[in-house]
């Protein structure tokens, strides 16, 4: 099954590239994407709804955690190609990119998806490295597609600080490895996340430890953890928008996904939630950082990206905060991936007409295009944690947890979210609703990008009401406990 | 047989086969520049028909003059049959002590600078001058590198120095070996001491020399030079193979002088091309850049005899992963301190080279891991020695300025930034030891090394290629990493290991050709735009 869908992903990806007219890579993509993505609910869904059980091989791991992800993955993969085929049909038209550069970035965009599925199901920590490692190297070219100086600046600062943290993250899983060899696994079970997992309290705590630091700062730069970040509003701004979506939605998950794995390991190894000090410190240094840097921000996009390193920030703070953290967490990661994949969509519908991303020079966005501006202000009242949203339930789970633990951490956050809150309504507000010189004449009919963010508010509120229940919190638990280790 | 006649035949052979080394050479050289060349057998005919020829002899010589080019040609002859070349343990073999070597080498040199001096022509009292100089730099060294070897033998002759497996027993010997073959370049005359092609070059040493000579004796000192030339090819060869030296013992057949006629060919022939392709792809020094030539090869020498007396009396036993791994960090010190792209991918290219390295030397520590470790080593050769320099290069191709790499940090002191990265970089693992976990110390500590070298580069040179290498070679330090910890990894895994390697460094090359379209430079100051 698994190796049905990376063939039928490998092979949108090539196939791309064979294609002569533009319309048609288009479509081709299309297709394959909503195949692919078919085959990944179908391989997913059941597992993460309990209907079949987690499973395991030398390569393959699916448990309810890893589904949820793969889900998500295939969701936004899906969403994006969607409104990629509108993008990038405007920006062919319009001249911008040429009929290369998009078969160059659809193929690279199916091979993006492809590394972030195999990163998320493999349970060879070296292939979920390469994978990872993957992901960056597929999708600097998206980041780098408009041939701008600013774009290859983005593109290069990217690479640069992603393989080299991914470089680092690869000593922590050597080093996990020599630990379990130390302790009498050999051969492949040396790199198997679930060997490692059954196996940890075998290993040094030594060299857990020294594996974990490795790990969590290497990957960590992938994440967007706040000394890390540098690359990360960069690439957001410059890439084309569906390439910014899959990244703030999902690609930061994916690299919290590692993390979070190799959390597993480590904590079985000590016995204790040493590893919490990592996130909790990481977590709000990011919320921190961002909460300044939104307070100065003149670009649509870098703003989206700043709440990116935000909600990062959250979701490893919460991390900290296990068990009730952990249930905070996982909720807070589905709830990001469709709320800011959905801004990042109506922001890219915003940068086709208006062609700025600058906030000043973006006025009167309901007047022309009603239908942007509603959906656009509805995510941003959901990014803010309003209350139908998901986030407002993750959020009031974390500060119920750290209010207890840490309750000087917790006015620190709650200050700064105050802060982003206020911020990124104050840019949003006079974009969307001034007047600005907009000919009325030219108004903006519904298109696929809408209906596209539409669904994912709808999933977003029903979400947010299905996780109240009885139902959806054993839900959340079931990911919970195959994610965190201190629940077991 | 009697062990005079195979002294005797030794000496025959030399003799025999002096010229057709110098023919050789000229021979492959001219085929490496593209020209046909003369056949590798003219020089007999040079000395046979300078033989024939009358000889004019200027008024203003004296004896001494006369007397050089037999006392020159016989201090070769007497080489040919001391040193064993051919033969080991011959009759002459007790009185091969390396003084009178280094002695008989001198009493040529010094007979040559007084028949260059004595018809008082300018050319040649400038060649013996600068012979002079030359001669002095080279002694120190040739006594210093048969003195180590004597220390690890125990044996003052050089026969009974090339009674065992020198290199194989001793790693740190290489450095002697290097020294030994700067010396023998040096002391032949050859590039990039001397150029033995020309008389009409300025920097020339050896030609100058003989430039008065005429007829007869020039035959006589070409002819000796020559010898001198293959008694080093052949010394140079058996102290690097000792094993291929017949011994003269007491069962000595027809076969056996067969064999040692063959395996002197064969030496001599694999000499003479290697000293061709290297005088064809380096050029010669300036005469006043002599004395960084001779104090890189007295460095050599001095570090190989250190590190024999530290292996001899501190019980220090120096093995040869730990060797590479000392070659693939001083490749990298080296890198730190070079500005030009190319240079700086050679040096990569070397220290990728010193891997390989490590990974076949522990393949004899770990028998049961040998395949993995020879695919391991084969393949890093091939894709981070070959293929990731050639495409960096390649695909810069089309940008016409050299690439030259600014440091804000002069070479001075960004090697001493070095010194103080590997000082910090063994405390660091002095602090992993306390907690007991991993052998191989040395390993360990190149790994480090390479990686905080890396990151270091990627800091220092604000460039984008030279952040490049600094990836590339973190890459490195944890390829190390992979061989102290975990040993082995999977085969396929290994591979997908490479082949992200490769894409990157393709990537990498790629993105930094189109910053140097956009920004018109390779400088990462320059990348500013994105601060809000």
């Amino acid at each position: 099954m698994i190796f049905i869908i990376l063939a039928v992903l490998l092979c949108a990806s090539l196939a791309v590239l064979l294609i002569a007219n533009e319309k048609n890579i288009r479509m081709v993509s299309l297709a394959m994407a909503v195949v692919g993505g078919g085959l990944v609910f179908a391989l997913a869904l059941p597992v993460l709804f309990g209907f079949t059980s987690s499973w395991s091989s030398q390569l393959v791991l699916v448990d309810r955690f890893s589904s949820l992800m793969a889900s998500l993955v295939a969701f936004v993969y899906v969403a994006a190609t969607i409104v990629s085929v509108r993008y990038i049909g405007h920006e062919y038209k319009e001249g911008i990119l040429n009929r290369d550069d998009a078969r160059l970035y659809f193929s690279l965009l199916h091979l993006f998806a492809l590394s972030m599925l195999v990163t998320v199901l493999t349970n060879n920590t070296l292939l979920m490295w390469i994978a990872l490692e993957g992901t960056t190297l597929s999708s600097t070219f998206l980041v780098g597609l408009y041939r701008k100086k600013t774009s290859v600046e983005a593109a290069w600062k990217y690479i640069i600080i992603c393989t080299t943290g991914i470089s680092l993250g690869l000593i922590g899983i050597l080093l996990l490895g020599y630990g379990s060899r130390l302790a009498g696994l050999s051969g492949a079970d040396l790199f198997l996340l679930t060997s490692l997992q059954n196996n940890a309290p075998l290993i040094q705590d030594g060299i857990a430890k020294l594996a974990f630091v490795f790990l969590f700062v290497g990957f960590g730069a992938k994440v967007g953890l706040a000394p890390m970040h540098t690359w990360l509003p960069d690439a957001h701004s410059k890439a084309p928008s569906p390439i910014s979506a899959l990244f703030s939605g999902i690609l930061l998950n994916v690299a919290l996904y590692a993390i979070m794995r190799f959390a597993f390991v480590v904590n079985g190894s000590l016995q204790s939630d040493w590893t919490s000090h990592f996130f909790l410190f990481f977590g709000v240094a990011s919320i921190v950082l961002s909460a300044l840097m939104m307070l100065v921000q003149t670009n649509y996009k870098r703003m989206l990206a700043y709440s990116s390193i935000e909600h990062m920030g959250l979701i490893t703070f919460a991390l900290g905060l296990s068990p009730l953290g952990a249930i905070a967490s996982v909720i807070h990661m589905i709830g990001h991936t469709f709320t800011k994949s959905m801004l990042f969509f109506g922001a890219g519908e915003i940068l086709l007409n208006w062609k700025t991303t600058t906030v000043e020079k973006v006025r009167g966005v309901f007047a022309e295009d009603r239908y942007t501006a509603i959906l656009f202000i509805v995510g941003m009242l959901a990014i803010v944690a309003m209350p139908p949203s998901a986030l407002f339930v993750s959020e009031y789970t974390m500060f119920v947890a750290a209010l207890s633990k840490y309750p000087v951490l917790a006015l620190i956050i709650l200050v700064s979210l105050s802060v982003i809150a206020y911020a990124m309504l104050r840019l949003i507000v006079p974009m969307l609703f001034f007047n600005g010189k907009s000919d009325e004449t030219k108004k903006h009919k519904w298109n696929s990008t809408h209906s596209v963010m539409c669904l994912q508010l709808i999933i977003l509120f029903s979400f947010a009401a299905w996780v109240t229940t009885a139902s959806g919190l054993n839900f959340i638990q079931g990911i919970v406990v195959d994610a965190v280790y201190i629940l077991k | 047989m009697s062990l005079t006649i195979a002294t005797l035949l030794q000496g025959l052979f030399v003799l025999l086969i002096a010229p057709f080394l110098t023919g050789l050479v000229r021979f492959c050289k001219a085929r490496f520049q593209g020209r046909n060349g003369a056949s590798p057998f003219l020089p007999y005919f040079t000395i046979a028909t300078l033989f024939r020829k009358e000889m004019v002899i200027s008024n203003a010589t004296s004896w001494i003059f006369r007397a050089v080019p037999f006392v020159v040609l016989s201090s070769s002859v007497i080489l040919a049959l001391l040193l064993p070349l051919v033969f080991k343990g011959a009759s002459l073999a007790s009185m091969s002590d390396f003084l009178v070597i280094s002695g008989t080498l001198i009493v040529g040199s010094i007979f040559l600078v007084l028949g260059g001096i004595d018809p008082g022509s300018a050319f040649g009292g400038m060649g013996s001058s600068r012979e002079m100089t030359v001669a002095s730099l080279i002694e120190p060294i040739i006594i210093m590198v048969f003195a180590t070897l004597a220390v690890v033998t125990g044996s003052f002759t050089v026969d009974g120095m090339l009674g065992q497996n020198l290199i194989l027993a001793h790693p740190y010997l290489i450095f002697s070996i290097i020294a030994l073959c700067m010396i023998a370049l040096a002391e032949n005359a050859r590039y990039p001491v001397d150029n033995p092609a020309t008389h009409l070059e300025l920097t020339m040493v050896h030609e100058a020399m003989i430039l008065e000579y005429s007829g007869p004796y020039l035959a006589m000192l070409e002819y000796a030079s020559s010898i001198k030339l293959t008694a080093f090819a052949l010394l140079v060869a058996n102290v690097i193979f000792p094993s291929s030296l017949i011994a003269v013992g007491g069962g000595m057949t027809f076969l056996a002088i067969i064999f040692a006629v063959l395996f002197g060919m064969i030496k001599v022939v694999i000499f003479g091309i290697v000293l061709a392709l290297i005088e064809s792809t380096i050029v010669k020094m300036r005469f006043y850049r002599m004395q960084e030539f001779f104090s890189l090869a007295f460095l050599s020498a001095l570090s190989g005899m250190v590190l024999t007396l530290f292996a001899r009396y501190g019980n220090m036993s120096v093995q040869y992963h730990a060797f590479f791994a000392a070659l693939a960090i001083l490749f990298v010190v080296l890198l730190f301190g070079r500005a030009r792209l190319r240079a700086i991918l050679r040096y990569y290219a070397l220290s990728s080279l010193s891997i390989g390295g490590i990974a076949v030397a522990l393949s004899f520590v770990r028998p049961d891991e040998k395949v993995h470790l020879w695919v391991f080593a084969i393949v890093t050769i091939l894709i981070k020695v070959f293929v990731v320099p050639f495409i960096v290069i390649y695909l810069q191709r089309k940008q016409k300025k050299i690439v030259s790499l600014a440091s804000f940090l002069k070479p001075a002191s960004s090697y001493f930034l070095v010194v103080i990265i590997l000082a910090a970089a063994f405390f660091a693992v002095q602090r992993i030891s306390s907690l007991e976990i991993i052998g191989y110390s040395s390993l360990l500590y190149a790994s480090v090394a390479l990686i905080s070298l890396g990151l270091a580069m990627m800091v220092v040179h604000r460039n984008v290629f030279s952040q490049i290498v600094g990836i590339l070679v973190i890459e490195n330090g944890i390829s190390v990493f992979v061989l102290v910890t975990v040993e082995s990894l999977p085969l396929l895994i290994e591979m997908g290991v490479f082949l992200i390697t490769l894409s990157s460094a393709f990537i990498f090359s790629k993105l930094s050709n189109r910053i140097r379209d956009f920004y018109g430079s390779t400088d990462t100051e320059k990348l500013r735009n994105l601060i809000e």
